[in-house]
């Protein structure tokens, strides 16, 4: 392989490519949002993956669905499949762990990694996510898009950083008892959510850049915590008020007590 | 048997600075760090490290023959802490620091002292694992002697969820 190959993003450090070689990164969902990341990660060149996904291609996935064609659709090729074709194709050497399952059903490959980058559907998956990362310490990144109203239709999504040791979602003031038990209350009657391809390429490639300076900090900035707020229909992605507005320095939810694997407490 | 350890960058800010401090006449200062066991994939382990004791300056005796040796209270606490982790598994890791860069390894000293603590840790702490850390100025390792193992096993990797990330890896892994 030429030594070129990287060599336009060598500002990120001299050592950088061994460094993201070295870093073992998870996504969970490869539609969508999960699509594109897998992508992206693929070129920068991340070596080590746990990916998850259960679901086939459909007709209705072709609107955004990176990589997958109309053969794909009428063969029902499992987006896992897909996922490590992107990176096999770009990567031959790269070490896959794929599962065509929740992640909850082989947690045990999950724990393993640095990042996990969740691209996945309710509040309630980000919060078993989050809870995931802070027990086995993983950096946890968030996207989700969705659009609201109709006159006119709004765009909007997140891209939300919790690490071990700062905010998390609750703190941010991201995951709340209120969307959770709204989300809870509205059970199997949730639709398809609206999705369009742009959105979530923004979405994912400001995941992928806050992965890049999590293992490089290319960037000198140290950041532990964001929620990055984008608005479809400005073209914007702004640092929450909400988490501004906060003034939160730590975390009260998780600590260093709840550790690993959860034990029974005789009383 | 794959063992991988994690810990914040918090803790291993925490570790390195009170491990790089002068001694008034140790040439080095160890301290201890408390370890979770919990499991991988297969028969693959992962330890999580909850938190360091550092050792206080009173506990060391001036022994001009090793780099850093401490007293019998120092030991107790440590017991302490394995005492205290039954319920969770924690267990306890010997940890200093090798002033040099790259991957370090254990001197004859740390070969033949460190491995006598770990009979009495076992005994405390019989579901948990223990074992040594060293780190270097830029990498770590890590030997562990497992639930019920009179020997230690190699450690693959230590990774540090911090800004930026660091996994450190033994390089005949590699």
């Amino acid at each position: 392989m030429s030594s070129d190959r990287y060599s336009r993003q060598s500002f990120l450090g001299l050592d950088s490519q061994d460094l993201i070689s070295k870093c073992t990164i998870a996504v969970v969902g490869l539609g969508g949002g999960g699509s594109h990341v897998v992508q992206q990660l693929a070129h920068i060149r991340f070596q080590r993956y746990v990916i998850y996904d259960y679901d086939v291609v459909e007709e209705s996935n072709l609107n955004r669905l990176v990589g997958a064609t109309l053969s794909d659709s009428f063969a029902e090729t499992p987006k896992l499949h897909l996922a490590k074709m992107t990176i096999f194709g770009l990567q031959r050497e790269a070490r896959v762990r794929g599962f065509s399952s929740k992640w909850q059903e082989n947690p045990e490959p999950l724990r393993e990694c640095q990042i996990v980058i969740g691209c996945v559907d309710s509040y309630k998956a980000r919060q078993e996510l989050e809870i995931a990362c802070r027990r086995y310490l993983m950096h946890y990144i968030d996207i989700g898009m969705d659009v609201h109203g109709k006159d006119p239709p709004v765009i909007g999504g997140q891209v939300i950083l919790s690490s071990p040791g700062s905010l998390c979602m609750k703190c941010m003031g991201f995951l709340t008892d209120e969307t959770l038990a709204r989300e809870a209350a509205r059970y199997g009657n949730a639709g398809a959510r609206p999705q369009v391809i742009w959105p979530n390429g923004v979405l994912a490639s400001t995941a992928v850049g806050l992965a890049v300076d999590l293992v490089t900090n290319w960037t000198r900035s140290d950041r532990i915590y964001a929620w990055l707020v984008y608005t479809g229909n400005e073209n914007t992605v702004r640092e929450s008020h909400t988490l501004r507005n906060r003034q939160a320095t730590s975390c009260p939810h998780f600590s260093n007590a709840d550790l690993g694997d959860p034990v029974f407490r005789e009383l | 048997m794959s063992i991988q350890f994690k810990l914040s960058g918090a803790l291993y800010r925490e570790i390195m600075r009170d491990l790089e401090r002068p001694h008034r006449f140790a040439a080095e200062r160890v301290g201890f760090v408390s370890g979770r066991l919990s499991s991988l994939t297969g028969s693959a382990k992962l330890i999580l490290l909850t938190r360091y004791h550092s050792i206080p300056d009173e506990y060391y005796i001036d022994d001009p023959h090793v780099g850093a040796r401490i007293n019998s209270e120092a030991i107790t606490r440590a017991m302490h802490a394995v005492y205290h982790g039954r319920s969770t598994r924690e267990g306890i890791f010997h940890v200093h620091l090798h002033q040099h860069r790259g991957e370090p390894r254990p001197s004859p000293t740390d070969w033949r002292e460190i491995p006598k603590m770990m009979p009495g840790f076992q005994a405390v702490g019989p579901q948990a694992a223990h074992g040594m850390i060293l780190l270097s100025a830029d990498h770590a390792a890590a030997w562990v002697w497992l639930p019920g193992q009179g020997e230690p096993t190699t450690s693959g990797s230590i990774s540090v969820i911090g800004v930026p990330i660091r996994v450190f890896e033994r390089e005949v892994l590699r």
